[in-house]
Formats: structure tokens, C-alpha cells, sequence
């Protein structure tokens, strides 16, 4: 670890108060429910897991316009409501979609049109829309979009230009930021959750104010001691830092959101792909996709806490539950290996629980957790 | 029950509240007003909205709004953040001001842009000499000063009803002979065009058949001459071509037993005896004609079975060996990225001599070089999402090797490419195809690249022949390409555009080739339209539905081609297709395999034509789906048909005429 967060301490001790008054107590009887998304099945898997049981697949929901493509269903998201879930897929005629699903049967209620290969989504806590960034994984570097699509109609209303590969769309916890990566240009880009246009731009690389990536001209990648490739954004719920991790740099930065600088860089072997925080705000979990492992830290201190290895290659997306007892994490695999979810307890690290599904499980979002 | 969507929102509203963060609860708003309510623009103006919420009391509330129009896209600007408009072209608009908060509450106002006068009207035709008795019906496109298209009234006129008419629909009727003007008037602007009317000097037909007889699916052309009192031919009054038809056998709601189209190109589907006239106004002519069966079906027989069970198979590739045996590849689909070489110098007796597994879920498109020994894979799904293509060794098929791999940008996956003169043509999902040298085979490297430039593209396949790339297109089409053999200038490393072609469907997947023996130039276009998976399909369980035809367009004339044709097999959708000595071998997924007969000049629905050869659905109880036919790809070796099969492998049958004697 490098630096140390401003204030991290008491800003978790406050969430920590806030969150034992806000939710229930722990009871071991608490249930999780996740969509999974499996990219090379066109496949969603709704699972639930019972605290101490068995995480099983209660359903799986296929998707997609065309039976015989792979349409790379790899998004997805929960409005705050839990009435509706949403869905990106990758491919398209070239552009890919986003599928909003009422929870109630899992059928389609409405699609609206997307960029080239959008792959994470966001919906704020006022569930008002949803902001797709449009990876374009196509290979021409050039800047992308974020699409914002407004979620009762269905309409998308503007494409934002942020940066190249953009990736890893979250909201901060207030809905008042929306924060992505951009995979090819080493910055992370800041959307106002009022205006929704770029706010502001950091390189992740000198840790500077960025300018926009001129159109037109192919991202050049810097060396590779000094590249990122920053994969995921996840906003401290205390809405003071952001979490980015490099994936090729084997690093978790900690942003402040004051500063707009680099104040933390905690050491994250393995590739960090995707990255979730417990809702006090106490522990990071990260997915270390190269490592095919899960990492835990304490975010007061930057300790890493755990370092679990799981049971298939290539894990992917992670989420922590409402609760932050667990975090349930999606693998990949390769070839024709499995998707697989695994459920983590993050107070002892041990894997409690796991499930297989179609192959390359993805995108996780989770629906509801219940007493 | 206590669910998330509480724990939350309580969560949300704590945090709030102790941190002080500024944030956009919006819960309470009850109603949402834009002002103004209604508002009118000119084109090329600009106004201010202004959104307001407030509570269930009236109170008002502070929150951010998202304005947005989505019948406005492209004709009313709206900032989303300001509510600031311009009108760019005329007509009503609802804009939406949404409360970015915890609501579904939104206002709305409806803005009138008028719509700027009429600059000019088109009239479809062209004018010039026009002969007594002919009558023509006219278009009028009327567009604004916004370059709008208008739909608006257009009142037909004629300056001299002596000589001519019109009717309201624009349909022109010359009565003498006189200088007349036809006019088109929109809201006070008015389109003219000019004809002169002469007598019709026509006093007799003739119409002439191309064959006495033919058969089912035969293209006959009449041909009608139409002459003066001196004999001369007049050669510019249009012929009508009509059809009066009597099949042999009669059935309550068939199809038109045969068409006739305006150039005199007819086609019959049922054997009769038909009639073709032709007429010029005061005159009528005609040629009958005897049609019979086509009589070209012949039995397929059964020949072998390379069983894939385990995984859905994709295409195939069968070639000779450098050793002068047989072999074929074989790609899967949605499994674990391996590929399959089968010795089938045997075909009753496929022998598995190799696979490989490479890092994806699908190797998509399989295909050999021309000398044999160079097997290239496409990959999609590759756990390091780098996909490209797998260069492969196979001039000893029992002993494949990996050469070399190669993905610098082609990390969307490659799902089709083509091998042609040490070149691999590989389609990267979505927008392009990338030529990749493999001279060097250890050393592959890219030389060249060609993407369309037209809004949305997106191109699925890449077939070569003769140094001529035809690339399909889904809504473009067809691209015609030259890569070396065009008169272009193309090369490898300078793909040009030669010509292209879209049909109505707007789902272009695959394309093939066809030199008729007639001299016909054609190309086979077939569609691919899926079912929505999102209705509970079991794909383990359920046979996959596919919908879709393959267009045949006449591209004799590149600068002009003309869709004449289509092959639609009701119930099933087209795939993949391979096309040798006049025959189409088609793979049309549940549909099965089919063989149509492609001889001589091709017009309409060809399945309706008794053209079909052959169908055959392979059936393995011991597939991937049991029992479901679902054909992904044919290929003609030496005599024998082998074709993929989704759920089982690939087959192979044979051809042969029909041993029952034909009446």
C-alpha cells in the first residue's frame, strides 16, 4: 500500500454506524437473489442463495434476436425499485442493445438501441436511467460513447464521447456522479448525474487532469510499466473517493473525489478486473481475472484481508450483498468450461458456496435480498 | 417480508442525511410542469423550456430535469440538461421533461414547429412523345424549404384537357395530338413536365414467345412488335403484357399458377397451357404457350455420418489432401473452441484423425487453403477476448499443428473469413474485413482492410472468387468487391468497391456466386432472421426456428442489378450455400438441406417451380437436440454432399436419379 485515505477511518466508522441502524441484523436466514449474465451461452441466470445453504440456478432466461449467433448478453443491472433488470448485449448489426426485463416473469418490456459492443450498465438510485459505456472491443482505438438511455421510455437520448474502451459504468451512491474507465486511454471520466455531460477526466498514468482524447486519432498504449488499462469504477458509498483497478498494472487506485487525484495505489496481483464495496464501505472486493482469484481488502487500511482462489480461470464481476456478509462472484472459465458463481463469505474468506452455468457467467447484478 | 429494495433506500436516505451529501431525492414530486405548455416555432429558431415539480401540496421542489424528445430525433434539437430548443424541420413534438430522482413522474409540452414552404415538387416521370390512347401514372415527391419530404395534397392538372388528362392519383391519359403540360401542384408550387402527343400510329401487333414449350420454372420471353400502317415498327408506345391461364389442375386459393412481368419475361409455376397478351392502346396480340412438369427431383441417398454429439457443429470445409486422400474440417458452436479433421476418402466411413482446442467457445468458420496444407480456424470467445484466427498445419490431417495465431485487432471475434492466394480474408465482428498475408505462415501480418462507410454497417461474410470479394452486408446487401481480379485496381492490399446491391429484407448473411451457362450473372443473397430467443426456447431441448430467403439478383450489369428472383422455403430460414454445375445446394437450418435446380434463366418464387431436386433432413436421436434438423453449411466433393448439421456432426448423401419411371 502507498498513502493512506483521508479519513478513511472515521468516515467507515460513521457508515458502519449508519448501516447497522439501516439494515436488518444478520440473521442467518437471509436470502440473495443475482442475475448472471453468460456471455457465450446468450443466457441469463437468475440464482439464489440461502445464507448457510446451497446457492442454486432458479431459472435461466435465454436471450437474444438470433438462435443461431452469439449475441454476448455482458451487462447488467437492477433498478433501485426491484421491478425491472436490464440487460446489455454485446453484439449487433453492429450495434448491441439494451433489454429491459420486468422482474415479476423475466419477459421483455422493452429495448432500445446501443452503441458498438456495450458491455457494463448503471442506473442511479433514482432509476431514472441507465448509461451504458459502448466498449467497442471491435479494435479500431478510437473514443467511444456512453449511451444514456431514459429508462420508462425506453429512448435513448444521447451518446456522450468519453474515451476509448470506455468501461466499468457506476453511479457514486447519491446518483449525483457517474464514473467509467477507459481501458485504452488510462483515464477515469466523470459524468454529472444533473447535466449528464463529462465533468471532468483524470489520467490514471500521471495522475493529471486529462483532456479528451482527440477524435480521430488511434489510442497509442504507453509502456507497459506505465499502462493501467483500468477495467471497473466503483464510488465509495461516503462519495468521497473512487475505486479503479489497473488491470495491467496490478494495482486498486483509490481517487479522491476533492483532489481528483491518485491518493492511494494498493497492490492487487492477478489482474483486477472488477471491484465491488461492501455498502458501510469497510471491505473492497476485486476480482483478479488473471489470478483466477478474489481479493478482499480492508479499506481503512489497505490490508489485504483475503485472497481466495476460485474454483474455475477467469474471474469476472463481483457484487457485494446489502449486508456485506458476502460477496458473489462470477468466473468465467474458458473454453467450454462452466460459468461459475461462487458466494464468498468475507469475514473468514472461505468460499461457502457455488454454482455452475452456462459458459463465460459475466455480468452480475443483484436483484433482492430477503428475510 | 423485508426485501432490498428497502434495506436501500433506507441505506440511501441515512447516508444522506449524516453526510450531508447533496443528492437528487426526488420522491416527493407529484407533478411536473413545462412551461410553456405549447409552444410555435419557425424552422431555424431556437426557445427556452423550463420544467418545475412540485409536491402533492403544491409546494415546488428542486430538482434536476432531463429533457428529451423521441419523436423530435433529427428535427428538434433538444439540450437535455438546459431545455433549450431549435427547430430544424416542421411538425408537432412532444417534449419530456424527466425528474432525474426517485420518480417516474415527467412533464411534457407539445411543440409546433410550422412547416416552412413548399420549394419544389418532383414529378416521377420524364415527358417527351406520348402517343393517343397511352395511358401512365405519375409520382409527385413535394419537398420544403427544410429539404423535408412533405406529405402533403398534390393536385393533378393537365393544360389542355383536349389533348390530355390526369386524375388524381397522376394517372395520365393522352386523348390527341397536341403539346401538353402536366402539372403536380403542392400548396401553390407546382411541378411540370412536358409531353407532345401524337396519334397513335400503331395498326397491328405481333408477339412472339422465345419457346413453344417449356417447363415449369423455364423464363419465356414475349416479345411483341408493334407496327404502322406502313409496317414500321413503333418502338416507343409502352406494351401491356397480360396473362390469361389455364393450369392442368385447378386448386381453390393456390398460388397465381404463372407472372408475366412488364418487360414480357414470363414464368409459369403449374404445368397448363397459358396465354400472353400484349397490348397497345386499340390494339391487342397474343402467343400461347404449353408448360410442363419440370420432372428434375432425384433420390438422395444416405452415405455417412461423422457424429458430433457433444457440441453443436458450425461450418465445414472438405478438400484433397496433399497426400490425395480425402479430408474435411469441421468448427463448433457455443462449446469449448475445438475443431475436428475427418479422413473421408470414405464418406460411408468419416474417420476422426485430429481435433484441436484453442482458448474460445466458437470456431465459427473453418477453411484450407488452395494447395491443401494451410488450415486457417476463426475464434470467438477467447477467455483473453483477443479472439482472431489459428493458423494450422494441416498437411498431415492425423497430425494438425498450430503455426501461428494472430488477433492484433480483431478482438471482436472473427466469425467468417476466407482463404484466397496466401491471403486470409477474416470478417471481425461487426464493421470490417481484415486482410491478413500468411505467405509466411509463422508470420502472419495484416496488409490491407475495407469497411463500408454507410450509417450502422455491419458485415457477416466474405466469399472469393476469381479475385472478386462478395461481402454481405445485413442491411447493405452485397458488396462486390475487387481484391486482384477486378478491373478496380484491387489488390489484397487495396480492396475497391466494385458494386453492391440491398434487398428489401435488410438481413444479408451469405452470398454466392453463380456464372450461368446462359450467360446470366447472378448472385445468391441469403437472409438470416432469428426468432427472439426471449420467449423460453430450451435450447437443449427445443428445436431453434430460423425465417429468411435467398434473393437471386441478375448482376450481369453490375451498375444495374435486378433482384428476379427468390428461393423461400416456407417455415424454414436460409443459411449457408454452395453452388456447382447449374445446382444450389442449400442449407435452410430446420428446413434441412436442399437441392434446387438453378438451370437457365431465373424469375420468382423458384421453390414454387418443381426446381427442387432434392430435400433432406438428417435426424440423430443421439444429437445435441434429438431428431432436430437444423443444417448450417453444404459442400459438393467429388460427387458427394456433405453438409453440417448443428446438433449432429456432419453427413454425407449422395445424389441420384429417380429409379420410378416418370410419366
Amino acid at each position: 500500500m502507498i498513502g493512506r485515505p483521508k479519513a478513511a477511518l472515521a468516515r467507515c466508522a460513521v457508515l458502519a454506524t449508519l448501516t447497522a441502524a439501516a439494515l436488518p441484523g444478520s440473521a442467518a436466514s437471509q436470502s440473495y437473489w443475482v442475475y448472471v449474465a453468460a456471455e457465450s451461452e446468450d443466457e441469463v441466470a437468475l440464482l439464489r442463495y440461502d445464507a448457510g445453504g446451497d446457492l442454486v440456478v432458479e431459472k435461466t432466461i435465454t436471450t437474444g434476436w438470433l438462435a443461431a449467433e452469439i449475441e454476448a448478453p455482458h451487462g447488467l443491472a437492477v433498478d433501485p425499485a426491484g421491478e425491472f433488470w436490464y440487460l446489455t448485449l454485446g453484439h449487433g448489426f453492429p450495434n448491441g442493445r439494451l433489454v429491459k426485463y420486468a422482474t415479476v416473469a423475466d419477459t421483455v418490456v422493452g429495448v432500445a438501441d446501443l452503441g458498438l459492443f456495450p458491455a457494463t450498465i448503471a442506473v442511479p438510485p433514482h432509476g431514472t436511467v441507465a448509461l451504458a459505456v459502448n466498449a467497442n472491443f471491435h479494435g479500431d482505438h478510437v473514443p467511444s460513447t456512453v449511451t444514456i438511455v431514459d429508462l420508462e421510455t425506453m429512448f435513448p437520448i444521447a451518446d456522450v464521447v468519453t474515451c476509448t474502451m470506455p468501461h466499468g459504468s457506476r453511479f457514486s451512491a447519491d446518483g449525483s456522479k457517474h464514473y467509467s474507465a477507459c481501458m485504452m486511454d488510462n483515464q477515469l471520466v466523470e459524468i454529472d448525474g444533473a447535466t449528464l455531460d463529462v465533468s471532468r477526466r483524470l489520467d490514471l498514468v500521471t495522475n493529471e487532469p486529462a483532456h479528451a482524447p482527440m477524435d480521430g486519432h488511434m489510442a497509442m498504449a504507453p509502456s507497459a510499466a506505465e499502462n493501467c488499462s483500468p477495467t471497473w469504477t466503483t464510488p465509495h458509498p461516503d462519495g468521497k473517493s473512487v475505486f479503479v483497478p489497473c488491470n495491467k498494472g496490478d494495482l486498486i487506485l483509490e481517487i479522491d473525489l476533492d483532489d481528483w487525484r491518485i491518493t492511494r495505489r494498493i497492490e492487487a496481483p492477478g489482474a483486477p478486473y472488477n471491484l465491488d464495496l461492501t455498502p458501510d464501505g469497510s471491505k473492497l472486493v476485486a476480482t483478479l481475472k488473471g489470478g483466477a482469484r478474489v481479493g478482499v481488502w480492508d479499506v481503512a487500511t489497505g490490508e489485504l484481508l483475503h485472497l481466495v482462489d476460485s474454483l474455475m480461470r477467469v474471474t469476472h464481476g463481483v457484487v457485494a450483498t446489502p449486508d456485506g456478509r458476502y460477496a458473489i462472484v462470477t468466473v468465467e472459465g474458458i473454453g467450454g468450461d462452466p460459468g461459475t458463481v461462487e458466494v464468498i463469505d468475507l469475514e473468514s474468506g472461505a468460499r461457502v458456496a457455488s454454482a455452475h452455468m452456462g459458459k463465460q457467467a459475466g455480468g452480475i447484478a443483484l436483484w433482492k435480498m430477503e428475510s | 417480508m423485508r426485501t432490498t429494495k428497502t434495506i436501500r433506500m433506507a441505506a440511501l436516505l441515512g447516508a444522506l442525511a449524516v453526510l450531508g451529501t447533496e443528492g437528487i431525492a426526488a420522491q416527493e414530486v407529484a407533478r411536473v410542469e413545462v412551461t410553456p405548455a405549447t409552444l410555435s416555432l419557425e424552422v431555424g429558431e431556437k426557445a427556452q423550456l423550463s420544467a418545475e415539480a412540485f409536491d402533492a401540496d403544491g409546494n415546488a421542489i428542486d430538482v434536476p430535469f432531463l429533457y428529451f424528445s423521441r419523436g423530435g430525433r433529427g428535427r428538434l434539437a433538444v439540450d437535455r440538461a438546459t431545455g433549450e430548443i431549435e427547430a430544424f424541420k416542421g411538425g408537432e413534438y412532444e417534449v419530456m421533461a424527466r425528474v432525474l430522482g426517485p420518480t417516474r413522474i415527467s412533464g411534457t409540452m407539445m411543440v409546433t414547429v410550422a412547416f416552412p414552404a413548399i420549394d419544389r415538387v418532383e414529378i416521377s416521370e420524364g415527358g417527351g412523345r406520348f402517343y393517343t390512347g397511352v395511358t401512365i401514372r405519375h409520382k409527385a415527391t413535394v419537398i420544403d424549404r427544410a429539404d423535408d419530404v412533405r406529405d402533403v395534397a398534390v393536385t393533378w392538372s393537365s393544360s389542355d384537357e383536349s389533348v390530355a388528362t390526369v386524375d388524381r392519383f397522376g394517372v395520365f391519359s393522352a386523348l390527341a395530338p397536341g403539346d401538353v403540360t402536366l402539372s403536380a401542384t403542392a400548396e401553390g408550387v407546382v411541378g411540370h413536365i412536358a409531353y407532345e402527343v401524337a396519334d397513335n400510329p400503331v395498326t397491328s401487333m405481333a408477339v412472339e414467345a422465345s419457346q413453344a414449350r417449356g417447363r415449369t420454372g423455364d423464363v419465356i420471353h414475349f416479345t411483341a412488335t408493334a407496327s404502322d400502317a406502313g409496317g414500321g415498327a413503333v418502338g416507343d408506345i409502352p406494351v401491356t403484357f397480360g396473362l390469361i391461364a389455364d393450369p392442368d389442375k385447378v386448386a381453390t386459393a393456390d398460388i397465381p399458377p404463372a407472372e408475366v412481368d412488364a418487360m414480357g419475361r414470363f414464368v409459369a409455376y403449374k404445368p397448363g397451357v397459358y396465354t400472353v397478351t400484349a397490348s397497345v392502346p386499340g390494339t391487342t396480340s397474343h402467343a400461347t404457350v404449353e408448360i410442363l412438369p419440370r420432372h428434375v427431383t432425384e433420390e438422395v441417398t444416405l452415405v455417412g455420418h461423422a457424429p458430433v454429439r457433444n457440441v453443436s457443429t458450425s461450418d465445414l470445409w472438405v478438400w484433397e489432401g496433399v497426400d490425395g486422400r480425402d479430408y474435411a474440417i469441421t468448427g463448433t458452436h457455443s462449446g469449448h473452441g475445438s475443431t475436428y479433421w475427418w479422413d473421408v476418402t470414405d464418406p460411408a466411413s468419416p474417420v476422426l484423425t485430429d481435433s484441436l482446442l484453442v482458448d474460445a467457445r466458437t470456431t465459427n468458420d473453418v477453411k484450407v487453403s488452395e494447395d491443401g496444407e494451410i488450415c486457417v480456424i476463426s475464434r470467438e470467445g477467447a477467455s483473453n477476448r483477443r479472439n482472431g484466427i489459428v493458423i494450422v498445419d494441416c498437411t498431415d490431417p492425423r497430425n494438425i499443428e498450430i503455426i501461428s495465431t494472430y488477433d492484433d485487432e480483431l478482438t471482436g471475434g472473427v466469425h467468417n473469413l476466407f482463404i484466397y492466394q496466401d491471403h486470409v480474408y477474416a470478417v471481425n465482428n461487426g464493421t470490417r474485413f481484415d486482410v491478413i498475408s500468411i505467405a509466411e505462415p509463422a508470420t502472419p501480418h495484416r496488409v490491407g482492410r475495407f469497411e463500408l462507410d454507410t450509417p450502422g454497417h455491419a458485415i457477416h461474410d466474405i466469399w472469393i472468387v476469381d479475385g472478386i470479394a462478395y461481402t454481405s452486408n445485413w442491411s447493405d446487401g452485397v458488396v462486390v468487391i475487387d481484391v486482384g481480379g477486378g478491373d478496380k485496381g484491387g489488390s489484397p492490399e487495396n480492396p475497391v468497391e466494385i458494386a453492391r446491391f440491398a434487398d428489401i429484407g435488410g438481413a444479408t448473411h451469405a452470398a454466392f456466386p453463380y456464372q450461368s451457362p446462359t450467360g446470366k450473372f447472378y448472385i445468391f443473397m441469403g437472409d438470416e432472421i432469428g426468432a427472439p430467443g426471449f420467449d423460453g426456447q430450451e435450447a437443449d431441448r427445443t428445436p431453434q426456428f430460423m425465417s429468411g430467403y435467398i434473393h437471386v439478383v441478375d448482376f450481369t450489369d453490375p451498375e444495374n442489378p435486378e433482384e428476379v428472383a427468390r428461393y423461400e422455403i416456407p417455415e424454414a430460414g436460409s443459411h449457408n450455400m454452395w453452388i456447382d454445375d447449374d445446382r444450389l445446394y442449400a442449407a435452410f437450418y430446420q428446413g434441412g438441406l436442399r437441392v434446387l435446380d438453378i438451370s437457365g434463366e431465373l424469375k420468382g418464387n423458384l421453390y414454387h417451380q418443381g426446381r427442387e431436386i432434392a430435400v433432406y433432413k438428417s435426424y440423430d436421436p443421439d444429437g445435441v437436440v434429438a431428431n432436430a434438423p437444423f443444417t448450417w453449411g453444404p459442400q459438393i466433393h467429388k460427387g458427394n454432399l456433405f453438409f453440417a448439421e448443428y446438433f449432429s456432426g456432419m453427413w454425407a448423401v449422395k445424389l441420384q436419379p429417380r429409379r420410378t419411371l416418370i410419366p
